[in-house]
């Protein structure tokens, strides 16, 4: 490369033949900076502030959980549960996204006391993780029994 | 600058790639007003992030004080072009230490994003540029100069080289931002599904999603492995320019970006040869394609 650099500035007079050398050696070690940061992290795995990883979003949404909820009704059908409404609580407020395990429990609890003594609450719940989603909760069993 | 032809003629292959690979980073000499516009582009863009968050009033403490005067002088200079260079090193000082000293050290959160250092990076990297050969203070400062001493003003021409790393930049931040979805959770549409719920559907999952997301995800990792190894050569440019700015547009429409998109959408200028950059606003000024940058005008 050096070289190449001779050759292509060699008509050239020697205060711009080094000039063209250092801007491209700077030219490589910021180039080489830009690379070394995505690839530490990405690559290596070494996390730190010094270096930009360009791992956009990537953290974005973990933990948030996808729940369903259906609950029995006397003549032993299943019917989807409405958690808004069960609990009367607005469609935009805190119980429109459900960030962690406890909230979910949380949100179990309150809608069985909401449904009575006795409710059969069956709850589909998966949550955010960097691999994808994890099944947290499944329908097989009746929430309300726990 | 383009290497001599009777050099390249006896060399390997390898050699004359290397060759035109040197020329075009570090050696090629256009048009500065392509870079002049990113220069108070990213200005702008600075103000338009910072500006109300840095009123000398909101941190009165010292160093929010120096922070915020340091802000606002060094990004008035860049907007002018008063010292250009100086001037963009120093915004970029200052975008870089909001960024790891009050960002990273005092805990501020928000300024440890991609797009404050992206922006810090931009302005270092056009201080590398000729960005205050043209529309500047700089500029009317030397034709005044020129004048008085019976010359033809200035070309508005200098090394691209800060262009080039900017280049570098955007093709390092595609080519990885793909790399780190290459993955079954993102290809799934897993990703996608749950930035979606985190921002819009809440824990109510949507029905018809599962599809649209694996779409997305695969159109956007494509997207984005073209967009860096496309985006440098105008063979293929010409095809990703508008899909990587409706890629830019709609993120920044759908998810919190703040200025991400419109800086990587400034940056895309240093893409574009800066003398045809230069032809065309020499014909949006009605000037023509005779008279442009390179000329002296007398």
């Amino acid at each position: 490369m050096t070289d190449i650099v001779s050759i292509r500035v060699s008509a050239e007079p020697a205060g711009r033949l080094s000039a063209g050398r250092l801007r491209l050696f700077a030219f490589i070690a910021i180039a080489a900076f830009m690379i070394a940061g995505p690839v530490a992290e990405q690559v290596f795995g070494v996390r730190s502030a010094w270096l930009r990883s360009w791992t956009m979003f990537s953290a974005i949404g973990m933990g948030v959980i996808d729940a369903s909820f259906e609950i029995r009704l006397p003549d032993g059908a299943l019917v989807p549960l409405d958690r808004f409404e069960m609990l009367g609580a607005s469609r935009n407020g805190r119980l429109k996204r459900i960030e962690s395990r406890d909230e979910l429990a949380s949100v179990i609890k309150r809608l069985c006391t909401a449904a009575g003594q006795g409710a059969d609450i069956r709850v589909r719940a998966r949550q955010a993780t960097r691999g994808g989603w994890q099944i947290i909760h499944t329908d097989a069993e009746n929430a309300c029994a726990d | 600058m383009p290497a001599p032809t009777d050099a390249i003629a006896g060399w390997r292959p390898i050699d004359a790639v290397a060759a035109r690979f040197v020329g075009w980073a570090v050696d090629t000499e256009g048009s500065s007003r392509s870079s002049a516009l990113i220069r108070i582009g990213l200005a702008m863009l600075f103000w338009s992030r910072w500006a109300g968050e840095l009123l000398l009033y909101i941190d009165q403490s010292p160093a929010g004080l120096f922070l915020a005067v340091n802000f606002f002088m060094a990004t008035a200079l860049l907007f002018v072009g008063y010292h250009s260079r100086i001037a963009a090193v120093w915004a970029g000082s200052v975008g870089l230490a909001m960024y790891y000293y009050f960002g990273f050290q005092l805990g501020h959160e928000p300024w440890t994003h991609h797009h404050v250092y992206l922006l810090a990076i931009a302005a270092l990297l056009i201080a590398l540029t000729p960005c205050g050969r043209s529309y500047s203070l700089d500029r009317y400062l030397a034709v005044m100069r020129a004048e008085r001493a019976g010359l033809p003003p200035p070309a508005e021409r200098g090394n691209l080289w800060g262009l080039r790393l900017i280049v570098v930049q955007l093709s390092v931040l595609y080519f990885f931002a793909a790399f780190d979805k290459s993955s079954y959770a993102f290809l799934s549409g897993a990703r996608i599904e749950q930035i979606f719920l985190w921002y819009y559907a809440g824990s109510d999952y949507p029905a018809g999603l599962a599809w649209i997301a694996i779409i997305v995800s695969v159109a956007v990792v494509a997207l984005e492995y073209c967009l860096a190894f496309g985006l440098p050569f105008r063979r293929s440019r010409r095809y990703l320019i508008l899909p990587g700015l409706a890629f830019h547009a709609i993120i920044y429409l759908t998810l919190p970006v703040y200025t991400f998109s419109a800086t990587m959408a400034l940056l895309y200028l240093a893409y574009f040869d800066a003398d045809a950059v230069d032809k065309v606003i020499a014909r949006l000024e009605g000037i023509g394609m005779a008279r442009t940058a390179g000329e002296e005008i007398s």
